[in-house]
């Protein structure tokens, strides 16, 4: 089911009313939640919902044999150890049939061949369960959190199966932990005081963010230039860069403010995923801006586990960009995506290196000065890294990079009201916080009839200014 | 006040309508009692349904809702009697949208066949014979379709202009076909747009967008793929097809059929509309049904993304979403046409011979016969 649809309209109006009325009687709060979750899921194919299951029963047995190997005091033993390298791998296991099986046999073939011998590489064209990294990464952290001892309150296999599959974070996220999850489920929150102005403010916004913006710019010049570069010239090549950068933040980071704002309507709170990352300065604060709950899964379960900044500078560097690779397979089974977490990496080092060379010494320009550039530099590498992140493949994606020097070429789809989308888009990351904020308690004083008008107002707007049908959003096929 | 479970329970206030016209006052900044927001939202959503009924009655025409069509067709009923869709209708206008005529594909064939003298019919029963195009004389040749075309056609229009010998028009618009003349009505834009340009050749491939619903002539919900559905759209194929049956016998029209769609792709009935598409060809001699089916799948007609050309090496033909075509497919398929075309024209005095890196392997060949449901098709 798509946030954005009149069945999932319907769909929420059902759950929002039953939740409010069950949430005294916390079981059947829970089996409510459940069931719908699992009727959201079960939307797309019903098929689904057996791996969703497994995934449930093995993570819920796993965390709780895990939390039983552990020292009264939980400290962890030989057991625990190994029951938490059994989950890791048993999830990515899962995983790894599910996205990565067909990738890994057609490279050994491919490369068989390059040798002259040939294949017949046995391909399954296995197909994807939507969302299945978001809640296998959300699985894997909730064991590993009870390896730690960091989580001390294995959960029973009913509040188990909420978080995992909860619908608001289902099929993309945010990545939520058990800690922040699990609590909420035990609380009994007011239904006098729900927060819906910034909630209708979040869904509004992720509506408006997703079929308005993200399908023009895709419709308007991404995907025909990245459909067919060659025929395209320098001018009609940038801006599709730079609209696929806004693209893919509009799509993601619309999704995620719908899914924000439907939790909190429940009464449920999630963590931030987004925060406006292309004001970020450095590509550092740009990963804290960017996908928040992935950065800081990253960052907790991989470059952590692997040394992070403990060891000398050459293995932080090293982990730095061990993560940003493997963060970019996260993303898919292709090499564009090795390559976009290469660059990140890279750039992530060399971001390092660069302050630390140059600890202590002034530029001697302004510092507005020295921002714009730092943000200029930021933003470009970023939207560099896209060309790959989209590209069908590394050569596809050189080839629009190389149309950027070319003599000719069409600039059809260049348009004003492109660049204006594009720069506008761009300057309302500076708007700062409490403009939207002091918005959302204004929006909250208004007559309900006047905030139903604006609402209704508000929806045939964006189904007005979208296209005809709603495309998937970009993350459901991580 | 707290319920019996220890959870506030809201308040117990009888629900005063008036309260919904004056300024709301949060007891907490930026809330609101939870059954005032089912309030709120329900009558939101029923403003928003009835304002929205013509656009929520369109894609539901093209979903085939079942029951929900129903009651889309009863709002949209009411809304239209009321004139309550002005709203969206005059925003609609404004974006130009939705401005699909109602223009009559049997009219156009009557005033075709009226224009049509019984020598053009007669020699219109033979495979039209095209004068050789070269560099002095090119050819005109139009491409055009949905957005698979737009990938494909981009790379026919690069490679024909390259021949020497073709001035071709690449002329594709999104999620269009023949299902939806209300969203994009292709025969009035063939007969009023394309033909007057008077292209020799016409490379067309349309399918991807049409497993949907459709309206019939009687104004009732065709459901997708049924028996009726098969018979419009077969009847809306043949009348295209006739149009684009040129008076003097000299214009052919490559119909290109849709290619295998990817795991996890949405589209329906792409092996049955290429059998319509193949069995109504064989009576029109203008129209060369064009198999793409062979070239984007496997030896046993199953999609593949991966293929070979005739370098040996393969490449990606597809996009990741496994619909449209990467660069590779779309220069693939060109090559494909254009010897298909080198069939049917003397295409000698141009640059025909494709580069093995762009090109199929020579043993890939179309099917001379489609059968209606094929090896797999989703």
């Amino acid at each position: 089911m798509l946030f954005p649809t009149v069945d999932f309209a319907v769909f929420f109006l059902v759950v929002f009313t039953g939740s409010w009325l069950l949430r005294p009687h916390k079981i059947a709060w829970r089996w409510f939640i459940l069931a719908s979750s699992f009727v959201f899921y079960g939307w797309w194919d019903w098929n689904y919902l057996v791996l969703l299951s497994l995934s449930i029963g093995i993570n819920w047995f796993l965390g709780l044999a895990v939390f039983r190997s552990l020292t009264p005091e939980g400290e962890r033993t030989n057991a625990s150890r190994w029951l938490v390298r059994i989950a890791v791998v048993v999830n990515l296991g899962i995983l790894g049939y599910f996205k990565y099986f067909d990738f890994f046999i057609s490279t050994i073939a491919d490369k068989m061949r390059s040798i002259g011998i040939s294949v017949d590489a046995p391909i399954l064209n296995i197909i994807l369960p939507i969302g299945i990294s978001f809640f296998i990464f959300q699985a894997i952290s909730y064991v590993i959190d009870i390896g730690r001892g960091q989580w001390r309150k294995p959960l029973t296999i009913l509040d188990f199966a909420v978080y995992l599959s909860f619908f608001a974070h289902l099929v993309a996220g945010p990545i939520v932990r058990a800690s922040e999850f699990a609590p909420q489920l035990d609380e009994l929150p007011d239904p006098r005081y729900v927060r819906s102005a910034e909630a209708f403010m979040l869904i509004f916004r992720g509506m408006f963010k997703k079929v308005v913006i993200s399908s023009f710019l895709a419709i308007q010049i991404v995907d025909p230039v990245f459909a067919n570069p060659n025929a395209y010239g320098p001018l009609a090549v940038l801006l599709a860069i730079y609209a696929y950068a806004i693209q893919i933040y509009a799509d993601f980071s619309g999704y995620t403010d719908i899914a924000i704002g439907v939790a909190l309507l429940l009464g449920i709170r999630f963590p931030q995923n987004f925060d406006s990352p292309y004001i970020a300065l450095s590509l550092q604060d740009f990963w804290s801006r960017w996908h928040m709950t992935l950065s800081r899964w990253l960052r907790d379960y991989l470059y952590i586990p692997l040394g992070g900044n403990r060891g000398s500078k050459a293995m932080t560097y090293r982990n730095l960009f061990l993560v940003m690779i493997i963060g970019g397979l996260w993303h898919g089974a292709n090499w564009t995506f090795v390559v976009w977490g290469a660059i990140h990496g890279s750039y992530l080092v060399a971001e390092r290196i660069v302050k630390e060379k140059w600890k202590g010494h002034e530029l001697g320009l302004p510092p507005l000065l020295v921002k714009a550039m730092q943000w200029f530099l930021v933003f470009n590498v970023v939207c560099l890294a896209w060309v790959f992140f989209r590209a069908t493949s590394v050569d596809e994606a050189f080839t629009l990079l190389g149309r950027l020097f070319a003599s000719s070429g069409s600039s059809a789809g260049v348009s004003l009201l492109l660049i204006f989308v594009i720069v506008g888009s761009v300057a309302s990351q500076f708007v700062p916080q409490r403009f939207p904020q002091k918005a959302e308690v204004w929006f909250a004083t208004w007559a309900p009839a006047l905030q139903i008008a604006a609402l209704a107002g508000g929806l045939v707007l964006v189904d007005a200014l979208g296209p005809e049908g709603i495309a998937p959003f970009i993350y459901f096929q991580f | 006040m707290k319920g019996k479970s220890g959870i506030p329970s809201g308040g117990r206030s009888p629900f005063n309508w008036r309260s919904l016209f004056e300024p709301f006052r949060p007891r907490r900044e930026g809330t609101m009692p939870a059954g005032l927001i089912i309030v709120v939202m329900v009558l939101a959503l029923c403003v928003a349904g009835l304002l929205d009924a013509d656009s929520t009655l369109r894609k539901s025409n093209a979903k085939g809702d079942g029951w929900r069509n129903e009651i889309a067709k009863t709002v949209a009923s009411v809304t239209d009697t009321l004139h309550i869709n002005f709203f969206r209708n005059s925003i609609d206008d404004a974006l130009g949208k939705n401005q699909g005529t109602k223009i009559d594909v049997e009219e156009l064939l009557r005033q075709q066949a009226e224009a049509e003298s019984a020598a053009s019919a007669e020699a219109a029963k033979k495979v039209p014979e095209l004068p050789a195009p070269t560099p002095v004389t090119p050819m005109k040749i139009w491409v055009g379709g949905d957005s698979i075309t737009q990938t494909f056609g981009t790379s026919f229009q690069r490679i024909t202009q390259s021949t020497g010998i073709f001035t071709p028009t690449l002329d594709f618009h999104v999620s269009t076909g023949l299902a939806r003349p209300d969203y994009y009505n292709w025969p009035e834009h063939l007969v009023k747009t394309v033909l007057p340009a008077n292209p020799s050749i016409l490379v067309i491939m349309f399918g991807a967008n049409d497993g949907q619903n459709m309206i019939g002539a009687d104004g009732k919900v065709l459901e997708r793929t049924s028996e009726p559905w098969m018979a419009e759209y077969r009847r809306r194929v043949a009348a295209t097809m006739d149009l684009l049956k040129s008076p003097d016998n000299q214009r052919i029209t490559i119909w290109c059929g849709p290619p295998p769609m990817g795991p996890g792709t949405k589209t329906r009935g792409m092996d049955q509309m290429s059998y319509i598409y193949w069995s109504e060809a064989q009576s029109r001699p203008w129209i060369q049904y064009f198999d793409t089916w062979p070239f984007f799948s496997d030896s046993n007609f199953v999609f593949a993304a991966n293929l070979p050309n005739a370098d040996g090496v393969v490449r990606g033909t597809r996009q990741k979403d496994n619909v449209h075509f990467s660069t590779v497919g779309g220069d693939r398929l060109s090559w494909a046409v254009i010897d298909r075309i080198g069939k049917l024209v003397d295409l000698s005095a141009g640059r025909v011979t494709p580069p093995p890196a762009q090109a199929p392997p020579a043993s890939l060949v179309e099917r001379t016969e489609i059968p209606p449901s094929m090896p797999g098709a989703e």
